[in-house]
């Protein structure tokens, strides 16, 4: 009591009036003034020993006096000669002043209220004090004892103070590092070796409130002390339970967090700021989180490989592992997002790292997490948009790890294309000739031609339709009036696509920027892909696992989780593909329906290796039955949507799945009804036309064959005869012979030298042979260096199950809801933006050959174009509703751009917003076109997809070509 | 003399606006769904069933839509551009025009051989129909005395060279190695120039006095005003070094600069992944998670 209301008067305007008081008065006086109180205070200390007899208030209120006059006295000296103490501090010390008053106050009852008391007066000191306080024992061993006292057991007011001043104790540590020791010594006084002030500081980590702020900021200190401090590092690491309960205090968090998320509406699929404000708990966990990553960033390493190792072994493979595996399609969905918001939260790469491990190469019951996410995309619940909301982010890192296992360790072998197509990948595309193949797909209904130009007229390309009807005179005209540049205004440009250009410039350079980091550049030379094949990989990677287990690292209470293991789908055997395919598209996690458990005789073979887990095991058969016999995997794209659809209605009771209503009429296509795969392509030259023919009708043959239910079992064969066909017809071709003139003249200038030359050797002849240009893809496919098939015949190409089931989504785009469609084609934008050329080539090269059982991603977008020229064929009405879904995106786009908010998602969306948006024009449409319209969003999307593709080939072919420079 | 320093801009405007943005990389925002850009729509627009007008369906050609044409020759000629750099061909400077990428300034510097100390300024002009057209041309500023030149128009016979144009196979960086070399390699067969020519052949004295003679009158001319009246044309200016001493401070420091650069850089990408590896998390200084 009597302190703390002398320090309250203190701390505001009493001290201040104190001060000025005096300011005036020598220290002599000062010091007399001192004596004679502590003399009046040690009178009654010695009278009235609390333990023989009761203190009265009186008494108590008396040395309250005293003391607060001291103490002033004390906190305004001024330190003296060359650092020495001051006559007041001396005498303190000598006379052991603040231990004598600590044990009076203990031996008198020690409430609450008195620990407050002394708790606020060693704030008021240590905060305001001339000189240094701490570096004196008497001082600083009472301030010890006190802080011990107040450990354990204290109410609410006690611990907020005792947080604050501990806080203020960090401060003055972390201003001067000489106090530290003492404060190290003190303790060993006292028969343990701890360091008091970080272990009382632990229990409040995850304190909510300015408590926990507190309590985190001091510990962030003393974290960026034991950077420079060996010993603090030591202690912490070694002795305290800082790390532990770091970490755990996570998982318990996270315990606490909604396990179902009221979702906002369909749309949802990710938790953005305004979404976890409204959840404490969440932001409670997320000030822990940050917290951790605060940690890792200033602390010492051993402090931060430790926190980092009981973050995997303490959180994320305990807690978030399971989560990401629970019952209901809810709770996985929202432990989806959780992870999400969670990856985005983390900016220290060892943190993050921690967090990208564990998605990467954590094994749950014997499957990659990763893989269990990816293959959650092809879900038709919430759950599949959150999933890829996941990878958006995850690709958003540029992080070569992430792509590495997400999709470039597919593309490394370079199994996917026809060997020969090796050389195109780091081909570039000079004439936007990809970029035009894209752009064609363009469905009639959406062509520019057919909506008149755009309000905002083209001023700023500029080009000069050139010399067309000039006559060489005119050409030389000495005023080059001839050449005077010309608006292409006659011409009509979509203004828009120039948009489309700058962002995906921007795109391409920042991702460029990120990627010079990465260990290679993946351009099918590095890595080099013999060195990768899926044989040699098996090898390597069972010896980095032998490597990585005898890795004895120091002993921490957790196991070493389990090292990376190798890549699993690289596993050649042609049989288990089948499997595999089920794995990556079907686990849909826990729909089950019950029956299913009983068909054990339609139990498909299982790979011989690691059995996935019981629940992707049962869906698995469930899947089988429902669609018994007509699952084949070359046509699998089409049945996923079966599945789903069958799936689906099995569970409508539990989850409404409106947006699939409508499969029952697109008809379900098993045959091969993709667009002209690329191998079938133009054949020009007439020396190659009857092979190339021939190849043709084999492929159809094979792929015929595929359907048949013994495709798996001769698939590997026709692979063989495929390779063989094409090897022979290479052999004839080399044998008319004619072309190898051409082909040297080939290597001479498709390749230019980037040396720079020294003239006057090269023959300019050589430019203008006089040859037939020849495709290149001709050259190329029956090119010289075909392999004997004998290799490759084990390894069916696959990208990928993240590829596969992107496309495999992307090819339902007319059904997908227009978010879905937005997130899918954002994530395919945003990955073709890599400027890898492995990933390049495959996702934008439209001269690639790729094998024939690989889908290309211009496949997919051929495929759509079809559908929705028949959709418009049929529709009458379909050009107006394109139009109505125009302006109602624009308004959208409108909306969003006004308010960042966008909870409300109404399902109608009306062309009146957008007239409002347009200030000036009346609403050109009084037709409203609901959301459930799918296939006519589609149409808009993917033409403007097309566009954002089209416009990164373009940019690609400039940018990844320039030498970086700044 | 002074030139633009050229080489820096990739492109001829609209280069600097790109490069600065820079997504964080630690919580990469999340991209709203708004990012998609529609054409925005006029007022009273009518859908339109069938084309707006036989001339808007007279540009569809080659079954490409035509109306992206312009943005696939940009395209070609920046790919040109950022190809010639790439050559560093010595002695040549060019720069595409501020009005159209179908016309490149340029300047080529003779710096031994019979047209030693040689500046000459030239305009190539490239089809627009590139690169399914005839080969480019290139005009000399000044007719330079010389077998291939035309002694009135001052245009280089540059199609010898390139009988046929190839797309994939011809260049323009080619087009201006080949005008640097006819400086150093004369050849008088089929002359635009047949005095020159005779000349060469007949009495090379009197050859290489008229050479040293149009190399001064070319020279003579190199601080007029450019021919063409264009912001991007190469300009020459005598040696003024309030301005040039520090362009040329720049030029000489600019080699070391990329490597001090990229050390300071923050780069926004991650990778833990050993150089010759393919295994994430490969590399040796990735904390221990046990």
């Amino acid at each position: 009591m009597m302190m703390a209301s002398m320090v309250a008067n203190g701390n505001r305007d009493g001290r201040q009036g104190e001060a000025l008081v005096l300011k005036g008065v020598d220290p002599e006086t000062c010091m007399i003034v001192f004596k004679n109180h502590w003399a009046q205070v040690v009178k009654i200390l010695e009278k009235h020993d609390p333990l023989r007899s009761n203190t009265s208030s009186n008494m108590a209120s008396a040395v309250q006096n005293y003391v607060e006059h001291m103490l002033f006295l004390l906190m305004e000296e001024d330190a003296g000669q060359a650092g020495a103490m001051g006559p007041i501090l001396e005498f303190v010390v000598m006379e052991n002043v603040m231990e004598r008053l600590f044990l009076w106050s203990l031996r008198r009852q020690f409430t609450d209220d008195m620990k407050l008391e002394q708790l606020k007066m060693y704030e008021m000191i240590v905060g305001q004090a001339r000189q240094p306080l701490l570096h004196h024992k008497p001082v600083l061993r009472p301030l010890m004892m006190l802080l011990s006292s107040c450990s354990g057991t204290a109410g609410p007011e006690v611990e907020a103070e005792l947080v604050s001043l501990l806080n203020q104790l960090c401060c003055v540590l972390a201003k001067d590092q000489s106090v530290l020791e003492l404060f190290f010594h003190t303790s060993e006084d006292q028969g343990a070796a701890n360091f008091l002030i970080f272990s009382l500081l632990i229990p409040f980590i995850h304190r909510e409130g300015l408590v926990g702020q507190q309590a985190r900021d001091a510990l962030l200190l003393i974290m960026s002390l034991s950077a420079e401090n060996q010993r603090v590092a030591q202690h912490i690491a070694e002795n305290t339970y800082f790390c532990p309960v770091l970490a755990t205090g996570l998982s318990g968090l996270y315990s606490s967090l909604p396990t179902k998320l009221e979702v906002p509406g369909e749309e949802w699929h990710c938790l953005h700021r305004e979404d976890w404000l409204q959840m404490p708990t969440l932001v409670q966990f997320l000030n822990s989180l940050e917290f951790c990553n605060a940690v890792i960033q200033v602390a010492h390493p051993s402090i931060r490989d430790q926190l980092v190792s009981y973050i995997y072994n303490g959180f994320l493979v305990p807690v978030l592992a399971p989560a990401l595996h629970k019952l209901t399609l809810e709770e996985v969905m929202t432990t989806t997002a959780y992870l999400d918001l969670f990856v985005r939260s983390v900016s220290e790469p060892i943190l993050l790292q921690t967090f990208l491990s564990f998605i990467l190469l954590h094994r749950h019951e014997n499957v990659h997490i990763l893989d269990t996410l990816v293959s959650r995309i092809n879900t038709p619940f919430q759950l599949g948009t959150v999933s890829l909301a996941l990878f958006q982010t995850l690709i958003g890192l540029y992080c070569e790890d992430v792509m590495l296992q997400l999709i470039l360790r597919y593309l490394i072998p370079c199994n996917h294309m026809m060997l020969s197509q090796r050389r195109v990948v780091k081909e570039r595309d000079f004439y936007s000739v990809s970029a035009a193949k894209i752009l064609a797909l363009t469905p009639s209904c959406c062509s520019p031609e057919h909506s008149p130009p755009p309000l905002r007229q083209l001023d700023s390309i500029l080009w000069s339709k050139g010399t067309d009807n000039k006559t060489e005179e005119s050409f030389l005209e000495e005023d080059g009036s001839g050449y005077s540049c010309v608006i292409g205004s006659e011409i009509y440009l979509d203004v828009n696509y120039l948009h489309y250009l700058y962002n995906a410039r921007l795109g391409i350079s920042s991702c460029t920027r990120a990627c010079q980091v990465w260990s290679a550049p993946y351009d099918g030379e590095d890595p080099p892909p013999e060195e990768y094949q899926p044989s040699a990989l098996e090898e390597a990677g069972a010896r980095g696992r032998q490597a990585q287990t005898v890795n004895p690292k120091r002993s921490h209470p957790h196991p070493r989780p389990r090292p990376p293991c190798p890549p699993q789908t690289t596993d050649p055997a042609p049989t288990n593909q089948l499997e595999l395919e089920w794995d990556d598209s079907y686990d849909a996690g826990p729909v089950v329906p019950p029956e299913a458990a009983t068909a054990e005789s339609s139990r498909p073979p299982q790979p011989p290796a690691a059995e996935p887990p019981k629940h992707i095991q049962e869906m698995r058969r469930t899947a089988i039955m429902l669609v018994k016999g007509s699952y084949i995997e070359e046509s699998d794209f089409q049945d996923d949507v079966m599945v789903y659809d069958l799936v689906a209605k099995k569970d409508e009771d539990h989850f409404k799945v409106s947006s699939l209503q409508e499969k029952d009429e697109v008809p379900l296509s098993n045959g091969l009804s993709l667009p002209p795969h690329p191998t079938n392509m133009e054949v020009n030259s007439s020396e190659v036309t009857k092979g190339s023919k021939e190849v043709k009708a084999h492929v159809a043959d094979h792929n015929s064959n595929l359907q048949s239910p013994l495709a798996t079992e001769v698939g590997d064969d026709l692979m063989d005869q495929y390779e063989e066909l094409i090897r022979t017809l290479g052999s004839d071709e080399a044998g008319t012979g004619g072309s190898s003139h051409v082909k040297t003249v080939d290597k001479e200038f498709r390749n230019p030298v980037v040396t720079p030359m020294e003239e006057d050797e090269v023959d300019f002849s050589s430019f203008s042979v006089d040859t037939p240009e020849l495709e290149k893809q001709h050259s190329s496919l029956f090119g010289t260096k075909l392999r004997s098939g004998s290799t490759r015949s084990h390894s069916v190409p696959f990208t990928g199950p993240f590829v596969s089931v992107l496309l495999s989504r992307l090819e339902n785009m007319l059904d997908n809801s227009l978010h879905v469609n937005l997130l899918l084609t954002g994530i395919l934008a945003q990955l073709a933006a890599y400027p890898q050329p492995l990933l390049q080539s495959f996702l934008l090269n439209t001269n690639m050959v790729f094998q024939p059982s690989v889908r290309s991603l211009y496949q997919v977008l051929a495929s759509l174009k079809n559908q929705i020229e028949q959709q418009a064929s049929t529709k009458k009405d379909f050009p107006e509703l394109i139009t109505s879904a125009q302006h109602c995106l624009l308004a959208r786009e409108s909306s969003l751009k006004g308010q960042d908010t966008n909870s409300g998602d109404s399902r109608e969306c009306s062309p009146l917003e957008a007239g409002r948006m347009m200030k000036s024009s009346p609403p050109p449409q009084p037709k409203t076109i609901s959301l459930a319209r799918t296939e006519v969003f589609a149409t808009v999307l993917f033409t403007e997809f097309l566009k954002e593709l089209a416009a990164i080939a373009q940019e690609h072919s400039i940018l990844s070509h320039v030498p970086m420079e700044e | 003399t002074y030139l633009n320093d050229f080489w820096e801009k990739g492109r001829s405007d609209g280069e600097e606006q790109s490069g600065e943005q820079q997504q964080p990389r630690a919580s990469p925002a999340r991209p709203s769904f708004g990012k998609k850009q529609l054409p925005s729509i006029p007022k009273n627009a009518v859908p339109i069933t069938k084309p707006a007008s036989p001339a808007a369906m007279a540009q569809l050609a080659n079954g490409t839509h035509a109306s992206y044409g312009p943005f696939y020759l940009e395209y070609s000629l920046l790919a040109e551009f950022t190809l010639v750099i790439k050559q560093k061909l010595p002695g040549i400077y060019v720069q595409p025009s501020y009005k159209s990428a179908l016309m490149w300034f340029g300047v080529i510097f003779i710096r031994h051989g019979l047209y030693q100390d040689g500046v000459f300024k030239f305009t190539v002009y490239i089809p627009d129909n590139y690169p399914d057209g005839e080969c480019p041309r290139v005009v000399f500023d000044i007719p330079v005395f010389h077998p291939l030149v035309d002694p009135v128009s001052g245009e280089l016979d540059v199609r010898r060279a390139f009988t046929k144009w190839r797309r994939n196979h011809n260049h323009i960086w080619q087009v201006l190695m080949y005008a640097r070399t006819v400086f150093y390699k004369i050849n008088t067969m089929e002359p635009l120039n047949p005095e020159a020519a005779v000349l060469y052949d007949k009495d090379v004295q009197l050859f290489k006095s008229k050479v040293v003679d149009s190399v001064k009158l070319c020279n003579s001319h190199l601080f007029d005003q450019p021919k063409m009246d264009d912001p991007y044309a190469i300009s020459f200016s005598s040696w003024n070094p309030a301005i040039h001493d520090e362009a040329k401070e720049r030029m000489f420091t600019h080699k070391r600069r990329p490597e001090d650069h990229q050390k300071g850089l923050q780069v926004s990408g991650l990778s833990w992944v050993k150089p010759g590896s393919t295994q994430p998390f490969s590399r040796d200084d990735n904390p221990p998670l046990s």
